[in-house]
C-alpha cells in the first residue's frame, strides 16, 4: 500500500434548477467546472489523469445507465482512460472516493479523478419508481406512504422521548449550520437564520420542519488524487489520506428501513454507517480523540446529535449539551460540518461524499475562511445511502 | 349497502372473524421472524435456512412514529382532500419492527403505548375501499 494524498479540490457551487447559480446547466457542466477547478488547484493537467472514480446518478446523466463518469471523459477530452461507475445511492460519491483511493494505494495508477455531480427532479426524492408486490420499496410506499422525511422525524421522535431532545435544540442545529454556510462560497443558503425562523418554518414531518431536512441541490464536486510520493512534486505540504473505508449493514440493524424488520436485542441504528467509521478508524490507527473536525451527512439536523453518539464520540444523549454549550462549531472542541453541511448545501445526491472530501482539504489547508476549524489536523467525512451503503474517509495534514 | 372492501396489495394480509394479520414467514431453524415473505433465511448466523409461513398479528408496543404532514409522491395513494396521518414504528410481540399508518390522531400517540394490528381503508378506487395494515392504540 503506498500513502495516497489529495492533490487537488474544486466544486460548482449548490444551488436549484432556475436560480442564477445552476439556471439550466447540465451534470456535465456541474462537473466541467468542478473539475476544472480541481484540475487547476492541483496544477494538474486532464491528460495526467490516469483514470476516472465516478459516483453514479439514477437521476442525471451518465446515458440513463449511471455512467456518469463516461460523459465526463466524453467532455474533457476522450483520453481512453479506465472510469469506474460506482453506485450507491446517496454514499456513491463516498464510494467513489474509497475506489478511486483504493486504487491508487494499490499502486494500479498514480493519479486518479473522483468526481460527483448532479442535477436533481423537484420535490420529494422517490424512491425505486417500481411498481411491483416484490419490491419492498412500493410495498412499504403503498401500502403505508412512508416517504424520506416521515423516517427522519420517527428517529427525531424518539430522540426526544428517549434524551428529551427538544424542538428547539434541533432548530439551533439548523441556526449553527447556516451561520457556517454565511462564510462557504459553494453553499447554496448563505444567509444567517434565527431560531425563529426554523421554528416558523412549517412542519414537512411533525417533528421535523423545513429548514431542519435537506433540500435536494444541483451541484458537483472533484477532487485529484495521487501517491504521495508524486504530489511532492506538486506541494510540500500535501493533505493525505490516512483511511477510507465502505460497508454496508448488518443483520442486527433495527432501523426501521423497509415492512418490517426483526427486533433484535440492541436498538442498532444505521450499522453500515458505525461499520464504515469503525473501519475507517481501524485502518487509520485512530479514534474520535484524534479527530479535529467531522463531516457528517446530515439529510436532518437529527444526524448531528445521533451520529456522534453512535461513534463514540459522546455518550448517549450527551451531543444535544455539546451543541447548547456551542462545541459543535467551527471554534468549540468538536466542530461538526462547519461547511455549513446538508442543511446549508441540499443535497446533489451523488456529489456528496467528494463535496466532504473537498472541505475537509481546504479546512487541513486552513483554505476555510470565516469557517476555518483553528489548527485543524486530522478530518472525518462519512455518507450513507439507500440499500445500507456507506463510507467514511480520514484526511490529515 | 356496506362497500366492498379490498387489499390494496393482494395476497400481503387478510382479516378473518375481525382478527387481522399480516402474512410473512419464519425460520424455524433460528427463529427468525420476516414480512413480507421470504424464500430464505437472510441470517448470516443461521447455519440451515428453513423457512415456514407465518402469521403475524395482534399486540405489540410503540417505538415511534412521525407525521404524513404533505401527500407523499406515488406510489402512495390516498382520498382527497389529503389528511394528515400518523406513521408508526411498532415492535411486535411476534418479534417484528413494522411500520404502519396509525388510527389513533397524533395528539392521542404516545411512545410505549400498547397497540393491536388492525385492517383499515387506505383510500377509494373504483367504488371500492382499498385496504392496508394499520396499528391502533388500546386503552390502557
Ligand atoms: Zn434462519
Amino acid at each position: 500500500m503506498q500513502e495516497v494524498a489529495v492533490l487537488g479540490v474544486g466544486m460548482h457551487r449548490f444551488g436549484k434548477t432556475g436560480d442564477a447559480v445552476v439556471g439550466t446547466k447540465s451534470v456535465t457542466e456541474l462537473c466541467r467546472h468542478a473539475i476544472n477547478e480541481a484540475l487547476r488547484d492541483a496544477g494538474a493537467n486532464w491528460r495526467d489523469i490516469q483514470a476516472v472514480a465516478a459516483a453514479s446518478s439514477r437521476f442525471s446523466g451518465g446515458k440513463g445507465w449511471g455512467l456518469n463518469g463516461n460523459d465526463v471523459v466524453e467532455d474533457l477530452g476522450s483520453t481512453g482512460i479506465p472510469v469506474y461507475n460506482m453506485s450507491a445511492g446517496c454514499a456513491a460519491g463516498g464510494n467513489a472516493f474509497n475506489v478511486g483511493y483504493s486504487l491508487v494505494a494499490g499502486g494500479v495508477y498514480d493519479m486518479v479523478l473522483v468526481v460527483g455531480g448532479e442535477v436533481m427532479p423537484k420535490g420529494m426524492i422517490q424512491t425505486s419508481g417500481v411498481e411491483e408486490a416484490t419490491d419492498p420499496e412500493f410495498l412499504r410506499q403503498r401500502c403505508v406512504g412512508m416517504p424520506g422525511p416521515s423516517f427522519w422525524s420517527t428517529l427525531a421522535r424518539r430522540r426526544m422521548h428517549d434524551f428529551g431532545t427538544t424542538e428547539e435544540q434541533f432548530s439551533r442545529i439548523t441556526v449553527k449550520a447556516r451561520a457556517c454556510s454565511v462564510h462557504n462560497p459553494n453553499s447554496r443558503f448563505q444567509k444567517a437564520i434565527t431560531i425563529e425562523d426554523v421554528l416558523g418554518s412549517p412542519y414537512v414531518s411533525n417533528p421535523l420542519r423545513l429548514f431542519q431536512i435537506c433540500p435536494v441541490s444541483n451541484g458537483a464536486a472533484a477532487a485529484i488524487i495521487c501517491s504521495a510520493e508524486k504530489a511532492r512534486q506538486f506541494t510540500t505540504h500535501p493533505v493525505t489520506v490516512a483511511s477510507s473505508a465502505v460497508a454496508t449493514m448488518t443483520f442486527d440493524d433495527m432501523l426501521p428501513r423497509g415492512l418490517a424488520d426483526p427486533v433484535t436485542r440492541e436498538d442498532n441504528l444505521h450499522t453500515e454507517v458505525r461499520n464504515a467509521v469503525r473501519s475507517a478508524f481501524d485502518k487509520a490507527s485512530m479514534g474520535p480523540q484524534d479527530v479535529s473536525f467531522i463531516e457528517l451527512q446530515d439529510n436532518t439536523c437529527y444526524y448531528e446529535l445521533a451520529f456522534p453518539e453512535e461513534w463514540g464520540f459522546c455518550e448517549p444523549g450527551e451531543a444535544q449539551r455539546l451543541m447548547d454549550d456551542g462545541e459543535t462549531t467551527p471554534d468549540g472542541r468538536l466542530p461538526i460540518n462547519p461547511s455549513g453541511g446538508f442543511v446549508s448545501f441540499g443535497e446533489a445526491t451523488t456529489a456528496m461524499g467528494v463535496f466532504q472530501i473537498a472541505e475537509l482539504t481546504w479546512q487541513l489547508r486552513g483554505q476555510a475562511g470565516g469557517r476555518q476549524v483553528p489548527n485543524a489536523k486530522v478530518g472525518l467525512a462519512q455518507t450513507n445511502g439507500l440499500g445500507g451503503n456507506a463510507t467514511a474517509a480520514i484526511l490529515k495534514k | 349497502m356496506s362497500e366492498q372492501r379490498v387489499p390494496c396489495v393482494a395476497g400481503l394480509f387478510s382479516e378473518t372473524d375481525g382478527k387481522a394479520v399480516v402474512h410473512g414467514s419464519r425460520c424455524t431453524s433460528c427463529n427468525t421472524p420476516y414480512f413480507p415473505k421470504t424464500s430464505h433465511c437472510h441470517n448470516p448466523g443461521c447455519d440451515e435456512s428453513n423457512v415456514e409461513d407465518y402469521d403475524f398479528g395482534g399486540k405489540g408496543v410503540l417505538w415511534s412514529y412521525s407525521v404524513a404532514d404533505f401527500p407523499p409522491p406515488p406510489p402512495h395513494k390516498y382520498d382527497e382532500p389529503f389528511k394528515p396521518y400518523v406513521i408508526g414504528v411498532v415492535d411486535l410481540d411476534a418479534g417484528l419492527r413494522m411500520v404502519g399508518q396509525m388510527i389513533d390522531p397524533l395528539e392521542a400517540v404516545q411512545i410505549g403505548a400498547q397497540v393491536e394490528l388492525v385492517i383499515d381503508t387506505l383510500y377509494h378506487e373504483d367504488g371500492k375501499a382499498h385496504t392496508s395494515w394499520k396499528f391502533k392504540q388500546l386503552q390502557n
